[in-house]
């Protein structure tokens, strides 16, 4: 333990404002009433949490169930709308970053936030460097971070650039970065998403060794087996609201996810049966940039599931399949006869559309209208010659947005200004007016709130009906799960397993996902 | 996972916010108008009104291709010194015997060849706008200089240099060429696809190509306007000195770009219009010209055009943050 404590007295400076160290198992943050809205929106309706000194605590919830928001607000990136926080007994702000960092409270995001181009030991000092007469110690600072990266048993140099590692040992640099400076209270935002099960390990080793040092841990997932294996409490979120707080010990899966879904699943994915109709697609051995040897096929009227964790190839198959990115081997066939894909334009005149994974960098033109927006595939059919019929443009924008229920005053409103679920809605409304046979919905309802969510798979079912076939992308199982007619499993780029509908336990397609 | 921090109670743009910035601007214009007019004895000669007007124009043609650029989040910054070149490629012509319509065209046709090779250097090279652009500058620069030897080539064709101190109606010559150029343009950029494509790629190139935009296409496209409003300004200006020189029109890059984003244009992309530059010029034209008749020193002039690009866009920044 001494490569931290050597650097983390440095620190005591802004550590020893918990002064008056809260013994273990008592509280040491509180929340009452912690409330936050954005608008007419309750992102987090009141809530009561208790933290106690020394645990690890698990938050568990849907996504949009309030995590992200609980998580802004204990680290001061966003202000409360109405309620208290008590840190060691006394009532706390928690208004700015700083303030949540100098009281001992940390973050470490699921997005690694770190200077990709500067050195690990770099980014380990950001903001606190080593200085002697106003020059930087570079030698001093790789040292120390040396040691506190073998201390914690990384496997990492401190000198390489941060681009240079995985994005899971980005995640560990931000851990011990974290680690490092005096932290009594640090929150884990889903780390384990992006890691290799060696990397969780060690992560796990980290979080408990921190516990043994007398931090507290929040510990945010939706994977039940790493809840079930560190926690000692676990609380749950839905909907904005706190269900309920439990002991590890005194429940179970079952309870936690009726207390996370409280409704049945039938209500939410309600799916028919659909009469399945001929082949619209079908690729063989179809290889690209992040994927390999992937045949599948989608038929009229039915949904095909592509199960991964991220980054397993499922949206890059996507993306060549849709000519963005080039093909290095494999044939696709289209209704039949074999096509060539080249670039997007001729996946569209073929008829595929796709609803992109991130709206933010591929789906939307933001700080644009939303008219605009859902014109923007068929331009082309609304020009007479030079110009755009300016009637039939407004017109069917309006027809989108009035049939997609988009909650916006006129077609005017910059896309930005529209919440994740309008969002999405604009996205569809794009390839609703441009039309096709093959529908790519990938990650269709991250962010979006859950009445969107239903009316999102209202729509799949209506696209079905008229003879459409639909491709569905989520790292969500649930969703894949209950939707479609046919789920393959990505795993490292390639299709392991292939399932009809509900063949398999959720346990199995999650292990073949992971690769046990 | 990520929780919106967007309200639903979207801003709702104000009905002709465009149409409110450019009467402002437009105001402005006419305020300088009225303010020298009272100051000065001289400003409301058709003399100094016809100088304004031919000043202003060649200012306004560049600002307008500039602004397409600068609509696809790019930037050129060769316009002046296209202008420069292409006044000694049409002088070097007409010398050489080529008759005036095509030593006029071929210079046109140049001025495409220079904005498909900045096209090129960006879509198939991947350098950046600023660099490749800034890259001809200096050598376009060059070889002008090297073709005249460093000294100017004169143009005899009376015709020719006629044209640029010709009215019509009344009004100079050169500033009908802002109208001919304008309302092609105005088309262009708001009334047709090519236009919705240009703010689609400066907005968002992946989200514009994913919906069947040909973003490679519409860079060229941008890049190939700019540079031939500038040979077409090069033409303009050889006319109006009769002479061919590579040095000359030194700096109009930054009158284009400051005209520009005064009309209203933002250098992050996806916001511009075409009117907005061109009364952009004009109010840069005019403050000179105003410094001219007011007896302010010529560097003083340089400060003040300075000082006002700040506070100009500045304010219009207030403006969008208010909007917002």
């Amino acid at each position: 333990m001494t490569g931290l404590q050597d650097v983390s007295h440095r620190h005591e400076g802004t550590a020893a404002i918990a002064k008056h160290p809260v013994p273990k198992g008592e509280p040491i943050l509180e929340l009452r009433g912690l409330q936050k809205k954005y608008g007419a929106v309750e992102a987090l309706k009141p809530a009561n949490i208790t933290f106690l000194s020394g645990e690890i605590h698990a938050i568990v919830g849907e996504n949009g169930a309030g995590k992200s928001t609980l998580i802004k607000l204990l680290t001061g990136v966003i202000r409360r709308t109405a309620g208290e926080v008590f840190w060691c007994g006394d009532a706390v702000q928690l208004a700015t970053p700083n303030e949540a960092i100098s009281r001992g409270i940390n973050a470490v995001h699921q997005e690694v936030v770190l200077c990709r181009h500067l050195s690990v030991a770099a980014n380990m000092f950001l903001g606190d460097e080593i200085n002697r007469n106003g020059l930087m110690r570079k030698r001093a600072m790789t040292d120390a971070a040396q040691a506190v990266l073998d201390d914690l048993g990384f496997n990492l140099p401190a000198a390489a650039l941060l681009s240079d590692l995985t994005i899971g040992q980005q995640q560990l640099v931000a851990t011990a970065r974290a680690a490092m400076r005096g932290t009594q209270f640090l929150i884990f935002d889903e780390p384990t998403a992006y890691l290799t099960r060696q990397e969780s390990a060690q992560l796990f080793r980290l979080i408990r060794r921190l516990q043994g040092e007398g931090v507290t841990i929040v510990y945010i997932s939706h994977r039940m087996e790493e809840v079930f294996e560190l926690a000692d409490r676990v609380s749950v979120l839905r909907d904005g609201a706190h269900i309920g707080t439990r002991k590890i010990a005194e429940t179970n899966d079952a309870e936690l996810i009726s207390m996370m879904i409280n409704r049945t699943i039938e209500q939410i994915y309600h799916k028919e049966t659909l009469p399945i109709g001929a082949t619209i697609v079908e690729t063989r051995g179809l290889s690209g940039p992040g994927f390999s040897d992937v045949s599948l096929s989608v038929r009229a009227g039915e949904i095909v599931g592509l199960y991964g964790l991220i980054g397993a190839g499922r949206s890059e198959f996507a993306l060549g399949l849709y000519g963005r990115q080039p093909l290095s081997a494999g044939e696709v066939y289209w209704q039949g006869s074999k096509v060539k894909i080249r670039n997007e334009r001729d996946a569209m005149d073929l008829g595929i559309a796709l609803a992109p994974e991130s709206r933010r960098d591929q789906g939307l033109c933001l700080n644009l209208p939303i008219g605009l927006n859902i014109n923007l595939p068929v331009f082309d059919r609304l020009s007479r010659g030079l110009t755009i019929n300016r009637a039939r443009e407004i017109e069917n924008a309006d027809r989108q947005i009035k049939d997609l229920k988009i909650k916006t005053p006129t077609r005017r409103v910059l896309a930005s200004a529209m919440s994740g679920g309008n969002q999405q809605k604009i996205v569809i409304g794009k390839w609703l007016s441009h039309g096709a046979k093959l529908f790519i919905f990938d990650e269709p309802t991250v962010g979006v709130d859950v009445g969107t969510k239903a009316e999102i798979y209202r729509l799949f079912a209506r696209l079905l009906e008229q003879g459409a076939g639909i491709i569905l992308i989520s790292s969500y199982l649930p969703e894949v799960y209950e939707l479609s007619d046919r789920l393959h499993v990505f795993r490292q780029g390639k299709l392991v397993a292939s399932h009809t509908y509900r063949s398999a336990s959720h346990e199995e397609v999650l292990t073949q996902a992971i690769g046990v | 996972m990520s929780v919106e921090t967007t309200t639903e109670t979207a801003p709702v743009p104000k009905k002709g916010m465009n149409i409110l910035f450019g009467l402002t601007l437009l105001g402005l214009l006419l305020f300088l108008w009225l303010l020298l007019g009272i100051s000065t004895t001289s400003f409301w000669t058709s003399n100094n009104i016809s100088n304004l007007l031919r000043q202003g124009a060649m200012t306004a043609i560049l600002a307008v291709g500039q602004t397409f650029v600068i609509i696809t989040a790019g930037i050129d910054l060769s316009v002046g010194a296209v202008v420069g070149f292409s006044s000694v490629t049409v002088a070097w012509l007409l010398q050489h015997g080529v008759p005036l319509w095509p030593a006029m065209g071929i210079t046109l046709l140049v001025g495409v060849a220079i904005g498909a090779f900045h096209a090129f250097g960006i879509v198939r090279m991947g350098l950046p706008a600023f660099i490749i652009t800034l890259a001809t500058l200096t050598s376009l620069r060059g070889i002008g200089l090297l073709v005249t030897n460093g000294s100017t080539i004169s143009i005899s064709d009376e015709s020719f240099t006629n044209f640029s101190r010709a009215d019509f109606l009344g009004i100079p010559s050169l500033f009908w060429m802002v109208i001919v150029v304008a309302i092609p343009a105005y088309i262009f950029l708001h009334l047709s696809r090519w236009g919705r494509y240009l703010f689609a790629v400066g907005s968002n190139s992946e989200a514009a190509r994913l919906s069947g935009v040909n973003v490679n296409r519409t860079i060229y496209l941008a890049y190939i306007l700019s540079s031939t409003c500038a040979a077409f300004v090069g033409l303009l200006l050889a006319s109006r000195i009769g002479i061919g020189n590579a040095t000359q029109a030194e700096g109009w890059e930054l009158q284009a770009i400051a005209s520009s984003v005064i009309g209203g244009t933002s250098l992050f992309g996806a916001v511009g219009s075409v009117h907005g530059p061109l009364l952009g010029a004009f109010i840069l034209a005019t403050i000179n010209n105003g410094a001219n008749l007011l007896n302010v020193n010529a560097f003083v002039q340089r400060i003040i055009t300075g000082v006002l690009i700040i506070v100009i866009v500045y304010f219009d920044q207030l403006r969008r943050r208010g909007s917002r």
